[in-house]
């Protein structure tokens, strides 16, 4: 008997032992399976109301596009002319302007969706436009460590601060960005891995000078550290035209996204010239007992602990009364 | 199901959090430990951020060593005079360790130095029982009592300052090492988030040598209220207590520990002791593997939980 019994553990001993690996990979497995059904409208959440879209007039609000030249010939305005074709013009709307981050939130999906007003394109198919969106959540500070070997031990010894990089920045296009744009035009209007705002801090810290290459490095860790954590995201076939106007792109927002407003850029190329832009915002907010417990943990931290531990207290007492009761 | 963790700030199955409760619940009601040593490294494992790996880990404790504690309480297992004099040098072990935490996580230290920890505790620990329980599993082949303890013997704690009279485990010994030895479990418990029976029962044993029907008890005993203690400081100074995952963690815990403990009862103590040694081991040797093999990612982003309300 007891021969058999330790048998068993020691293979349990091993099967935890193995749960080291195994998690990490069924962590990644059990959270894109749960994002798969993040499709649908999620229960719980606010459904989207309506009446929203009706207002979207009132809440579109076109910026100057940074890039946007207009030929004067080709306003429809003046008098004499052949009557020249309208210039398009790019409107777009998201399917959710506030997403609520609740304890059962396992990331969102947002559709951009918007119209190309004045759209010489005979079919969805052919190709004549290029639409890019660009979400991008708030600028943070961010610390990038580099590890070295001392004594035998991988140890963290050089550190790289970005006084600000964005949360998140996902992009969806109509084919790769680089294929109908030149670099001037990317780093201008913040399109594109290479054209993300990273601000090199004058933070000193524990770091030496550093040379241009190394500080590439770090922008580039950064870039692939948070492209592993799927916060940096590009989608080069992402947005799709439906109609010879319509068009949509599905913006995938994983949970790990930091909660806050996200800025929603649209731009409409046209062989490679910006022709219109648009932005708008989603804000990401955490509710019910998630904000509660959030609030709670930063603003009475004590408090929280004692919380905690009460939790606890009741969880394992709980646990003992009923296991007793059953074998007594 | 999903569930989003509000400071790890993360989202991942309900299942993974309770099924890792519930097989490292199994494996401490098993063998009478806490379980921390498991959970923590578990929950780095899974992303989690190193010092909310910990402070959860000192929630989870306190469910899993509170119903024994107070079993053992009913069965007049506690010397709660010993108990408190190992809690005083807890709280204070705690406090320093909350406090160390902080600094190594601003330097970024934290995630190194937890795992240099782990092995160095878990690799001594591990050896030391392997070494004690083969012996006495010999001696039992031998013939003869497997107990080689002998009551009365005595040994360099017994010639410090400031005894106390202990009636309970029939003691009359200083209360400086109790101090000590509570002081390091707490300090243990804040920077590891591990309930430190591991160092507290040989502690017991061999340097105060308390007789043995007395240790689990007292040792439950001043785990759940260093725990408590380590809970509420890592909350409360580094905003690394994760409510919600030590729920999960807690029912799957205690669930499994009840299994464990009955499967338990059917084993010796040195058997067990053989196991647990080797299990302790072999999670070292694993931590270890992960400090000296050359990463695939030498960039890493800085640990931002809790640093950003």
């Amino acid at each position: 008997m007891t021969g058999r019994v330790s048998v068993l553990l020691l293979v349990s001993g091993f099967i935890l032992l193995a749960q080291f690996e195994a998690l990490r990979s069924c962590a990644e497995i059990l959270v894109p399976a749960a994002h798969a059904g993040q499709s649908e409208p999620k229960q719980g959440r606010k459904p989207d109301r309506l009446p929203r879209r009706d207002r979207q007039t009132d809440v579109i609000v076109y910026p100057p596009a940074p890039t946007l030249a207009i030929p004067p010939s080709l306003t429809p305005t003046e008098p004499g002319a052949a009557p020249l074709p309208a210039p398009e013009r790019i409107e777009a709307d998201i399917s959710t302007r506030t997403i609520a981050v609740t304890s059962a939130y396992a990331g969102a999906e947002i559709l951009v969706f918007g119209t190309i007003e004045n759209s010489r394109q005979p079919s969805a198919e052919s190709g004549y436009y290029d639409v890019v969106v660009v979400v991008e959540g708030q600028p943070e500070r961010v610390m990038v460590r580099r590890k070295s070997r001392i004594g035998g031990l991988w140890i963290n010894t050089q550190s790289f601060v970005f006084s600000a990089a964005p949360s998140y920045y996902a992009t969806a296009s109509t084919r790769p960005i680089d294929d109908f744009t030149d670099k001037v035009l990317r780093d201008e209007i913040r399109i594109g891995f290479d054209a993300i705002g990273l601000v090199g801090s004058a933070e000193r810290g524990r770091q030496k000078p550093m040379t241009a290459e190394e500080v590439m490095a770090y922008r580039s860790a950064v870039v692939r550290l948070k492209q592993d954590a799927r916060l940096y995201q590009s989608s080069d076939y992402g947005v799709i035209f439906t109609g010879r106007s319509l068009f949509r792109a599905k913006i995938d927002l994983p949970a790990n996204v930091p909660v806050g407003p996200l800025t929603t850029r649209v731009y409409l190329f046209q062989d490679g010239s910006l022709l219109s832009s648009y932005q708008s915002r989603v804000v990401l907010e955490r509710e019910g007992i998630e904000r509660w417990l959030y609030m709670f943990a930063f603003d009475h931290s004590y408090l929280y602990g004692l919380f905690t531990v009460l939790l606890a207290v009741l969880a394992g007492l709980a646990a003992s009364a009923i296991f007793q009761r059953r074998t007594v | 199901m999903n569930v989003y963790l509000p400071i790890a700030e993360m989202s991942a199955h309900v299942l993974l959090f309770l099924g890792m409760g519930a097989a490292v619940g199994f494996i401490s009601g098993l063998f009478g430990v806490g379980g921390g040593f498991l959970i923590t490294p578990l929950l780095i494992f899974m992303g989690v951020p190193a010092t909310v790996a910990v402070g959860t880990s000192t929630a989870q404790i306190v469910a899993s060593s509170v119903s024994g504690a107070v079993a053992q309480y009913q069965r007049n297992n506690v010397d709660v005079k010993l108990g408190l004099v190992l809690l005083t040098g807890g709280f204070f072990g705690t406090v320093i360790g909350v406090q160390l935490v902080k600094i190594l996580r601003e330097l970024g230290q934290f995630d190194v130095f937890i795992a240099l920890c782990y092995v160095l505790f878990l690799g001594v620990i591990g050896t030391l029982m392997l070494i004690e329980s083969v012996q006495t599993i010999r001696r039992t082949r031998a013939g003869g009592a497997g107990s080689g303890r002998k009551s009365g013997e005595h040994s360099w704690v017994h010639g410090l300052p400031f005894k106390m009279r202990f009636q309970r485990s029939k003691l009359y010994i200083s209360a400086v090492p109790p101090l000590m030895i509570g002081a390091f479990v707490g300090f243990l418990a804040a920077i590891m988030g591990v309930g430190g029976g591991f160092v507290m029962v040989p502690a017991m044993i061999y340097l105060l040598r308390v007789p043995t029907n007395v240790v689990v008890g007292t040792s439950l005993f001043q785990t759940v209220f260093v725990a408590a203690a380590a809970t509420i400081l890592h909350a409360g100074t580094l905003n690394s207590v994760d409510a919600i995952l030590a729920l999960l963690l807690m029912v799957g815990g205690v669930v499994g520990a009840q299994f464990g403990a009955a499967a338990g009862s059917q084993l010796k103590g040195e058997e067990l002791r053989f196991l647990l040694a080797a299990l302790v081991l072999l999670v070292c040797l694993r931590i270890g593997w992960d400090l000296v093999v050359t990463p695939t990612e030498l960039y890493s982003l800085a640990d931002s939980a809790g640093g950003t309300p």
